[in-house]
């Protein structure tokens, strides 16, 4: 049972979907009668819409409902061109998707930066919006009345007859999730997972959060062009009262239901609504309060949709099947690092004020490459205001920030990443819905960037990039010691795990300069170690690497240059030695002073 | 002028949803979308009480605050503090906002039923203008609640903790502030103060099950102008909004009205996103 | 001192959300008595006083206050049985003014706002720069006069345990010592203090107790006058005694 269970889970995940859909295409042809056939269409359809609300909601975070605008674009862009005698299908599909695409861009640019309440209440109001502006226009998009007179499709010249067409939609469907599947299993989807649970974490990736976001809506847009294509050409009428709000309602529920982070959710979602909404007139009247009811539940309860609960079900499976069937490990790789060409990190004369306050004065220190740089200091010293402006959390205002000489000062925090800084937080950020080992890859993210299309399209330079970043994620994750947590999620660590994991994640890209925030912190002893080890394996490597810390003892035992921070002036700074031997350090920061320490200076290791 | 007395009605009202908005928002900082939906109910209850039933209009509001209010604190146990993730609460709230729109449209069904005013429906010049008694009412009431709101907000021991919860909830609970049953009653009155608000509001507005979205998008463009948490913003938002809309639809056309609107949304949110007079300060990084 | 022990922490374990920082700690004040806890950054001081006053869930160990384990007590059902936490940072209400910030530090007694109004006259006799700004708001006070609101806060809800976290931190020097002299008179109210700070010499000149937390576990707890300097510095090094 085990073995049959591990044998059908080694074909690949797109073939149960497409066997879906060519039951679905033969469907008429074995007799289904015509109210199920039409209900299927507008499944598809409404299947097409909540697709794109999954990419800007389940995936980039941004609850928006302008697909229902985009919709109607796609809608009135199709009916308008085919009155105009343009009747081939094809040809109405790229019009529409384009319109959606013109009004996503519009909408989106002014609404993303907003995000939260204000991009969503915003994207309520232009569907609010729909009727008045057809209504401007009503020679030629019939106003409230509506749009008739609209042509039959045809493709190279031929009409499409309706069982045609119906065949026809289900193919549009399953080119759109092909493409939707593709993106979401490459990189972009990994950046768009990370982005939602941090955008700082997406940031120090690499990841250009606005503009991610941005493309994320963009795309969505098209699945909602072409469902307005398809529509305008199923009845060859458009009324405005088809892009109400209710309707935003019902794409909404379906997506929650289905499961907003998931790329099949949608139709799940979509077949749910569109096959219960329809059952009996009762059922219709009570249309909104169960639209609203699945809004609420899915809300509540629901986290992930039926697609969650589905993936967890199968990952429970899998589990088990796996202790049965008894599987071989994966392969342990050498935990050795090869040479890496650390960068000469240079801060020189960095200011910071808030407000009235001062937390960074004339602040300048130098990281090498092959040494560990330490920087310590007491709370409110001003290490991690120094380390969110290397890092390009915080702007710089005065002072210079330079690798190997390129001045870094002023660049946004995505841009630092990809010039090759990495770093860590003091609270790991571990995203959700990724494996451990997916959540190391993504480290990789700001390296030999795949662009979409060739994500789209599965060309080769895809899959040599994928496979780099697999290889090079199995070795980060052997040298930390977490080669056997490979597949599990990234959320299930323990803190200990997860502080490893981001060690992992920050030097799997071969960064220039490795920041490390506080890393020790909630560390037991063995951790320690291992951390310390890796350390010291990475500096003989040749990286740069700069360790902020409050445990003086692993700061002693690791660092080969401290700086002491202290109300935002470098106090002093030197060797170990030099720094533990310090009167100032040890009153300062220590707050002993050093006539009453005249005995041994004890258990300092 | 009659436009403009009119419109400034509608804004009084979309003020009066963006108040609510803002004593939720101040002390939980969550966003109900439902507050418009709840307002639409109390306009329903009004019309059951007053046109359908006759009875007194005082009794009819005291009923509707404190059924309202029952709702509300059913939307708080099963809608609001079940929800972990912080921004699956637009999601929730906007269910409960739709199986209430979907309730009274069960109920009553989608036709607007009028709710008479219980000082009088007849036209009356004023201010070289013609106006409905309600209208005036709307006004005179929104500007004595966010001064009563804001007197009591500064002065009264509930109104310091609820402003300095607003500010650190944590600081607050130190001070021995039990910030979830604030938060409650917080949201509890809302509900009663859209119930109550119901004989004033249906006489404008009819009762109608479509109420709730068209006031809570609007509702929110008054916040948005006048600041998330700031009463005396409320004031100001609902002043230009109601205005753009009747002077749009007079000199430019019908279809103008909203557009008008979202314009200024668009452009205060892009120029001072916070609003004009935000109370609740951006965090750095 | 011979009065029993008005709080007690019995090997605590605590942290943030599954992220345990502090691994073994034990401590006792007793009232009238000046308890200070000493300890490098990141040796889990705050995160104790965060468990004892329900900010951090408790994950071992126990808090007991006035005889009763405080267990599932939240955080403001600890300030009323007579708690009083002043926070690390000066963290007052910066929009609010000074006069509401006090009263609002009475708020646990639940009292009408006269009879709190009336008290504040005491507070600005300890503090007076408070009485001349207060119709300001706290943000337009320095560090030092809004760590004397924090204090006064607290004070207002006349507790019967104080809590102090490092309120000597970002303080200058003759602040610092106008403030830990205030702090000792309390000691005369009967009131018990606990004292967390980085300055060693001025809070271990006031105390009746020391205790030291090093790495999350406390490496040296005993009356003040056992204890010397050396020891002290030893035990922030993790030498236990």
């Amino acid at each position: 049972m085990a073995s049959l269970w591990l044998k059908v889970r080694a074909i690949p995940g797109w073939v149960w979907p497409l066997l879906f859909a060519v039951i679905l295409i033969i469907l008429p042809f074995i007799g289904a009668p015509y109210p199920i056939v039409r209900q299927i269409e507008l499944t598809v359809m409404l299947a097409l819409i909540v697709s794109g609300v999954n990419l800007s909601f389940g995936y980039a975070g941004e609850l928006a409902l302008g697909q229902v605008a985009m919709y109607a674009a796609g809608a009135y862009a199709a009916g308008l061109v085919s009155k105009a005698g343009q009747t081939d299908l094809l040809v109405q599909l790229a019009v529409g998707a384009l319109a959606a695409l013109t009004v996503g861009f519009i909408s989106g640019v002014p609404g993303l930066r907003l995000g939260g309440w204000s991009l969503a209440m915003s994207s309520f109001f232009l569907i609010l919006l729909v009727p008045d502006v057809l209504s401007l226009f009503k020679e030629d998009t019939g106003g409230r009345n509506g749009l008739s007179g609209i042509q039959p499709a045809t493709i190279f010249g031929t009409p499409i007859e309706s069982e045609a067409y119906y065949v026809v939609i289900i193919l549009v469907g399953v080119a759109w999730f092909a493409v939707m599947r593709n993106l979401i299993t490459s990189r972009y989807g990994m950046a768009l997972k990370v982005l939602k649970r941090s955008p700082v974490l997406a940031a120090s990736i690499g990841v250009s959060v606005f503009r991610t976001k941005l493309s994320a809506y963009a795309i969505g847009a098209i699945p909602a062009g072409l469902a307005g294509v398809l529509f305008a050409n199923l009845d060859r009428f458009l009324s405005p009262e088809a892009f109400a709000f209710s309707f935003a309602m019902t794409v909404l529920a379906s997506s929650i239901i289905g499961g907003p982070a998931s790329v099949y959710g949608a139709i799940v979602g979509a077949f749910i609504l569109q096959f219960g909404m329809n059952q009996s007139t009762t059922f219709e009247e009570w249309g909104l309060v169960f639209t609203g009811l699945f809004l609420l539940v899915g809300g509540v309860a629901f986290g992930g949709g039926i697609a969650g609960v589905g993936r967890s079900l199968v990952r429970r499976a899998d589990r088990a099947a796996k202790a049965r069937a008894g599987h071989e490990p994966p392969p342990v790789l050498d935990a050795v690092i090869e040479h890496r060409d650390g960068a000469t990190l240079e801060v020189e004369g960095v200011s910071k004020a808030f407000g009235g306050n001062q937390a960074l004065s004339d602040v300048s220190a130098t990281a090498k490459p092959g040494q560990v740089t330490a920087i310590i200091g007491p709370n409110g010293s001003g290490k991690t205001t120094l380390l969110n402006m290397i890092s390009g959390f915080y702007r710089t205002e005065s002072g210079v920030i330079s690798i190997n000489g390129e001045q870094i000062q002023g660049m946004s925090a995505d841009k630092v990443a990809r010039a090759g800084v990495s770093r860590t937080f003091q609270t790991p950020y571990v995203p959700e819905k990724l494996t451990v080992h997916e959540a190391v890859e993504a480290g990789r993210y700001g390296r030999d960037r795949s662009n979409l299309l060739s994500s789209i399209l599965r060309l080769p330079s895809y899959w040599r990039v994928s496979r780099e970043d697999r290889v090079e994620a199995d070795k980060a994750l052997a040298l930390v010691g977490l080669s056997g947590s490979r597949d599990e999620m990234a959320d299930s660590l323990p803190l200990g795990n997860r502080r490893l994991l981001e060690v992992a994640r920050s030097l799997v890209g071969s960064p220039k300069v490795l920041l490390l925030d506080e890393v020790a912190s909630g560390l037991d002893e063995d951790e320690i170690e291992i951390l310390a080890d890796i350390i010291v394996k990475l500096r003989d490597a040749g990286s740069t690497v700069v360790l902020v810390e409050h445990n003086f003892r692993l700061v002693l035992r690791l660092a080969d240059v401290i700086y002491v921070l202290a109300e935002g002036k470098v106090m002093a700074h030197g060797t170990p030695d030099e720094v533990e031997n310090n009167p100032r350090v040890m009153e300062e920061y220590l707050g002993v002073t050093p006539d009453e320490e005249e005995s041994e200076k004890g258990g300092v290791s | 002028m009659t436009i403009i007395l009119s419109g400034l009605a509608s804004g009084a009202v979309y003020a009066l949803v963006a108040i609510g908005y803002n004593i939720v928002f101040l002390s939980q900082k969550t966003f109900n979308f439902a507050q418009a939906s709840l307002m639409m109910l109390g306009t329903f209850v009004a019309f059951v009480g007053v046109a359908v039933y006759e009875l007194p209009w005082w009794l009819v509001t005291i009923a509707a605050g404190i059924l309202i209010g029952l709702v509300a604190a059913f939307q708080e146990f099963v809608g609001i503090r079940t929800v972990k993730e912080h921004y699956n609460l637009l999601v929730t709230t906007l269910g409960a906002s739709i199986i209430m729109e979907g309730v009274a449209q069960l109920i009553w069904g989608g036709e607007p039923r009028p709710v008479p005013f219980f000082l009088g429906s007849d036209v009356l010049d004023f201010l070289g203008g013609r106006v409905y008694p309600v209208e005036i009412a709307l006004v005179v009431v929104v500007v004595l609640l966010v001064v009563a709101l804001k007197q009591y907000g500064q002065r009264s021991m509930t109104g310091i903790a609820l402003l300095g919860m607003s500010e650190d909830s944590e600081a607050a609970q130190l001070r021995g502030v039990n910030v979830k049953r604030f938060a409650f009653a917080a949201f509890v009155f809302t509900g009663i103060l859209s119930g109550l608000l119901g004989t004033f509001i249906g006489p404008k507005t009819y009762a109608v099950a479509t109420l709730g979205v068209a006031l809570a998008i609007k509702g929110f463009v008054v916040l948005a102008i006048g600041g998330f948490g700031s009463m005396g913003g409320v004031l100001v938002g609902g002043l230009i909004v109601g205005l753009t809309e009747a002077l749009a639809a007079r000199w430019i056309g019908g279809d103008f009205a909203n557009l008008s609107v979202f314009f200024i949304l668009i452009l205060i949110l892009m120029v001072k996103p916070t609003g004009l007079f935000a109370r609740v300060r951006e965090r750095t990084v | 001192m011979s009065e029993a022990p008005m709080l007690e922490v019995k090997n605590l374990q605590t942290g943030y959300g599954d992220l345990k920082v502090v691994w073994d700690v034990s401590l006792s004040v007793s009232p009238g008595e000046i308890s200070v806890l000493l300890g490098r950054n990141g040796a889990g001081k705050t995160t104790t006083l965060r468990a004892i006053t329900g900010l951090n869930k408790v994950m071992g160990g126990e808090v007991i206050f006035l005889g009763e384990p405080l267990d599932k007590a939240a955080t403001h059902e600890r300030v009323a049985k007579g708690i009083s936490y002043v926070q690390e940072g000066k963290r007052v209400f910066k929009e609010l003014t000074i006069e509401q910030n006090l009263l609002l530090g009475g708020f646990t007694r639940g009292e009408n706002k006269r009879t709190l109004t009336g008290e504040l006259k005491e507070i600005y006799a300890l503090f007076p720069i408070l009485d001349e700004k207060r119709h300001l708001t706290a943000a337009s006070l320095s560090g030092g006069q809004q760590q004397m609101l924090a204090i006064g806060q607290a004070l207002m809800a006349k507790p019967r345990l104080l809590i102090l976290d490092e309120p000597s931190q970002g303080l200058a020097p003759v602040i610092v010592k106008e403030v830990f002299a205030r702090i000792h008179e309390l000691k005369a109210t009967g009131i018990g203090i606990l004292l967390v700070e980085q300055d060693v010499r001025d809070s271990v000149a006031i105390a009746d107790h020391v205790s030291v937390i090093e790495m999350g576990r406390a490496t040296l707890s005993r009356p003040a006058k056992d204890v010397t300097y050396e020891q002290i510095q030893a035990a922030y090094f993790g030498k236990v005694e």
